[in-house]
């Protein structure tokens, strides 16, 4: 029997590095892996805590849920990343600083 | 005569004043040649004569008119003004306009070719429009107005030639001297406003009217509610008689009247002599209930040292226009003295008679001025056309002027059979009878009064022999013989017609004694003083003789060509020939004074006004200096610090808006940590 | 320590170890490789909280859809991506990452004590969940079923409606620019 707070210690892990990863790469696709990071340590807790509620299992639905919605956020972000790339030819967040003025 | 109502008479006399009005406006308004107005003012002006006389007649010794109506109305109170024709005013509007005609008709000749002439006419007119309105007015406040309009064009008559300098300065003194004289008029008239409530003359001063009825009680002046003190009385006759000291040219006020002869001799004769000086006299009589005792005493020596003073000024000037001018300051004291002797009916008398004699000096030396004038012209020669040391011998070329001008001395050195003689002596009796009631010092007025008439005796014949006797004396001084012309038939005319009225038939039948003229007995008769019978023979006979024997020692003197002692050296000929220094006197006193005063409050303006001004302004341009600097340094300082401040602070922070997606990403994670923290921290602590 | 525990915590292990290798790589390729690793071992760990069927779900989708979506579309649109040469720079602990590392090891901190603090373990519904718990034996995708069918039916169809709306849009977003 694993505790869950043990769950939680590689969920919290994994958010970090995700943020670590969205915080300091110089690629649009590493900040995109990073995001994915964040979001499989969010489905982690659901699930984790999803054990205890046998009946509803209101934690894999959700699961199940950002799974699909992070498949189409990854879509959606490549087809942007593509075309930032066509704008600006390059994908290095440091570079496309438009928002500055 | 009695066909004419009291309306039409006032209507009548109304017109008779605006006559002259209209000549005035309508030569100056209706445009044309220079010389227009002539016929247009001698129309008008005869019209109102013939008025006057139809007036006279109406009204001499019957009811006086007396025609209201309201001028304006403020509360309750009305202010009344209107028409008053009495005997007196009656006498002078008959006086006035028949001299002014003769003048008229005088002028055409004597102004003709004046480059200007229109506006002479025009002067006239205005100046004779004011005198009516002066003698008609039943109100003291139009008499004032009146009064200052006879002397506004009696200053535009004296400065007639403004072109040359001593006629502007004359005019300037005449109507300054007249301001001064106005001032008592003025403060005499708020006297009698704030004590009566009324101006109207007729009121104030008839007969039963309120002064009256007012009475001085103890220190107070009592009338009906109203009271103030006794001085008020005083004050208020003293200053009635100040103004008509500036207007009949009396001491001190005098000086002015000299200096007019500036003007045309025929304004001379018509404002100077005969009508406008006598409207001090005019006043007086009008006003007479006015003069308690003590003023009655100030006026009498007034004019009684005036009358001396004049004559002895007269006895050694060579200006014949002078010599004139000061002999009418001389009757116009004795006018003054009969007044205040209470003399009223003798002193307009005098006013009557002497009008017309001293008219007819002035017009016949106008006549001998003119002569020696065209002479001056004709032979371009250089001469003082008005000193009597130029003249002589003109009885020879001028007999008719020399004869009304010897009739017209004769009546103002007032020998028997003349009009003078009349009026003059009447005057003497009186003031003599007055002297011996009031007691030893008042005496010294008649005896006064009496050297003076002796001496005008004796300047007269001065005059008169420098004149017309002895050899034409500018023969001497060019060596050559000229020859001069009688006057023009306008001129001649009009001497020979004022000189009938210098003889006493016209004015009483007695020739010795003028207790029954006519003018004196229709005129109110205020005198209480005692007759002294003695004195009606013993003066007259005095005078006469006195006269007589001056005069043959002129004759000798001067009849005779340079036969005169000389006096010129002497101390009291140049005191009179300066004219007593009065003219010094007063420019060393109030000229000189003033533009002392003036440069002292220039000088204190400039130094001390103007340096306190400059040192305020220094102060302020200093404090703005500082308040600038503060402005600059601290206030603009302190607003560009903050500015620069907030540049700062802006340029720090725009560090952090490096527009890079991950660095906001970092501060929304830090701010959201900070939450964490605070939010647990707090719970946990 | 039982034989569940260990292979739990070796595929612990390999999620964290391999996450870690993905952000510190310099190769691009090499982190989306390494990257499927994790989602992989996140599977094992799906597993061993009882949930099965998510485990399969992330397989299918994360490791059969979203890598070779990534990979393929890469690959097919500019290579020039793959080897960005700068992207191959990125050191580990370079001043400018400085900050986003301090920041994650704050925010793991911040996370630890929270989970300290909430004592999951010790919560009372957990503790008093003993018939709602889950066995090794029960069959997940039943009630999964029965749920979506019921409980959740709109969000289901909500997302479902979003999924097309993803693909249809990504799809025009990726397509080449038609030249007027």
């Amino acid at each position: 029997m694993i505790p869950l707070s043990h769950y939680m210690l590689i969920s919290a892990a994994l958010f970090s590095i995700g943020i670590y990863a969205v915080l300091s790469k110089r690629n649009a696709i590493m900040i995109l892996i990073g995001i994915e990071f964040m979001l499989n340590a969010a489905i982690l807790n659901f699930v984790a805590f999803s054990k205890h509620d046998k009946f509803a299992a209101s934690g894999q639905v959700f699961a199940l849920f950002a799974i699909v919605l992070a498949a189409a956020a990854v879509a959606v972000s490549l087809a942007i990343i593509l075309n930032v790339y066509k704008y600006y030819k390059t994908i290095d967040p440091t570079k496309i600083d438009k928002l500055r003025d | 005569m009695d066909t004419f109502t009291k309306e039409t008479i006032s209507l009548l006399a109304l017109i008779a004043t605006l006559l002259p009005l209209f000549s005035f406006a309508g030569i100056l308004l209706v445009p044309g040649s220079r010389d227009r107005g002539s016929f247009f003012s001698i129309l008008n002006i005869a019209t109102s004569l013939l008025i006057s006389v139809v007036i006279f007649l109406n009204v001499w010794n019957k009811q006086p008119i007396h025609q209201q109506f309201d001028w304006f109305i403020i509360g309750d109170w009305r202010f009344k003004i209107g028409i008053l024709i009495n005997n007196l005013s009656a006498l002078m509007l008959l006086l006035i306009s028949f001299i002014a005609t003769l003048v008229h008709v005088y002028s055409t000749k004597y102004m003709e070719g004046d480059p200007y002439i229109f506006r002479y006419w025009a002067y006239l007119g205005l100046f004779c429009f004011s005198m009516f309105g002066l003698v008609i007015t039943d109100n003291l406040l139009l008499l004032y107005m009146f009064w200052e309009l006879v002397g506004f064009s009696s200053y535009l008559l004296i400065g007639f030639w403004f072109t040359r300098e001593t006629a502007v300065q004359a005019n300037k003194k005449a109507f300054l001297m007249n301001r001064l004289g106005d001032l008592g008029f003025l403060t005499g008239i708020m006297i009698v406003f704030s004590q009566f409530q009324t101006l109207d003359v007729n009121l104030l001063f008839s007969e039963g009217g309120f002064f009256k009825r007012s009475l001085v009680q103890g220190d107070l002046w009592y009338f009906s509610s109203n009271h103030m003190p006794a001085v008020w009385l005083t004050i208020a006759g003293l200053a009635f008689f100040f103004g008509a000291t500036a207007k009949s040219a009396q001491f001190p006020l005098h000086t002015w009247l000299p200096d007019a002869m500036e003007g045309p001799t025929s304004v001379s004769s018509l404002i100077h002599a005969a009508t406008m000086v006598a409207a001090g006299v005019f006043l007086i009589a009008r006003i007479y209930p006015i003069f308690n005792p003590t003023v009655l005493i100030v006026i009498a020596s007034i004019g009684a040292f005036t009358a001396f003073m004049a004559a002895t000024i007269a006895l050694t000037q060579n200006d014949i226009k002078r010599i004139l001018a000061y002999s009418t300051i001389s009757q116009l004291g004795f006018m003054m003295l009969a007044m205040g002797v209470g003399a009223v009916a003798p002193a307009i008398f005098h006013l009557v008679t002497h009008a017309f004699f001293k008219c007819l000096l002035f017009l016949a030396a106008g006549a001998v001025i003119h002569e020696l004038h065209h002479l001056k012209d004709k032979k371009g020669l250089d001469f003082d056309h008005q000193d009597i040391r130029n003249m002589g011998g003109l009885r020879k070329f001028m007999p008719i002027t020399f004869i009304t001008m010897l009739l017209a001395s004769l009546a103002l050195i007032g020998l028997p059979f003349t009009s003078g003689y009349l009026s003059k002596d009447a005057i003497l009796i009186q003031s003599f009878e007055w002297a011996e009631s009031q007691g030893s010092i008042a005496r010294i007025i008649p005896y006064t009064a009496l050297f003076a008439s002796w001496m005008t005796a004796f300047y007269v014949a001065r005059l008169i022999f420098k004149v017309f006797f002895g050899e034409l004396r500018l023969n001497v001084l060019f060596g050559q013989a000229f020859s001069l012309h009688e006057a023009p038939v306008a001129m001649k005319s009009v001497l020979v017609v004022l000189a009938i009225f210098c003889l006493f038939p016209l004015f009483s039948l007695n020739p010795f004694h003028a207790s029954h003229a006519w003018i004196i007995e229709g005129l109110p008769y205020f005198s209480t003083t005692p007759t002294v019978e003695s004195y009606h023979i013993l003066i007259p006979a005095v005078v006469s003789i006195a006269a007589i024997i001056l005069i043959l020692i002129g004759y000798k003197w001067y009849g005779k060509n340079e036969k005169a002692p000389d006096y010129t050296k002497a101390a009291v000929f140049r005191f009179s020939q300066e004219q007593w220094y009065l003219n010094r006197l007063y420019k060393v006193m109030f000229v000189d004074s003033v533009l002392g005063l003036a440069r002292t409050a220039f000088s204190f303006d400039r130094t001390i006004v103007d340096g306190i001004v400059n040192f305020s302004g220094k102060i302020i341009i200093v404090l703005s200096a500082v308040s600038e600097w503060l402005d600059r340094k601290v206030v603009d300082g302190l607003v560009n610090g903050v500015a620069s401040v907030a540049r700062t602070i802006g340029n720090f922070v725009r560090h952090f808006q490096t527009g890079r997606l991950q660095h906001y990403l970092l501060f929304m994670i830090l701010i959201l940590l900070t939450f964490f923290v605070l939010k647990y921290f707090s719970q946990a602590i | 320590m039982n034989l569940e525990q260990v292979v739990f915590y070796v595929f612990a292990a390999v999620v964290l170890s391999s996450a870690l290798l993905v952000v510190v790589s310099r190769n691009l390729v090499r982190s989306i490789f390494l990257f499927f690793i994790t989602l992989f071992s996140m599977a094992g760990v799906f597993v061993f909280a009882l949930a099965d069927f998510v485990a399969l779900t992330q397989l299918v989708i994360y490791v059969g859809g979203v890598l070779v979506l990534m990979i393929f579309a890469f690959l097919l649109s500019n290579k020039h991506i793959l080897d960005n040469p700068e992207s191959l720079k990125t050191k580990l602990f370079g001043f400018h990452n400085l900050p986003a590392i301090l920041v994650a090891f704050l925010f793991f901190g911040i996370l630890l004590w929270c989970i300290s603090l909430a004592q999951i373990d010790q919560l009372a519904w957990i503790q008093g969940s003993a018939g709602n718990t889950l066995e090794v034996t029960d069959n997940t995708i039943h009630n999964i079923g029965i749920t979506l069918m019921t409980k959740y039916l709109l969000p289901f169809e909500v997302v479902s409606i979003f999924l097309l709306m993803a693909l249809v849009g990504a799809a025009h977003l990726a397509r080449k620019e038609r030249k007027p």
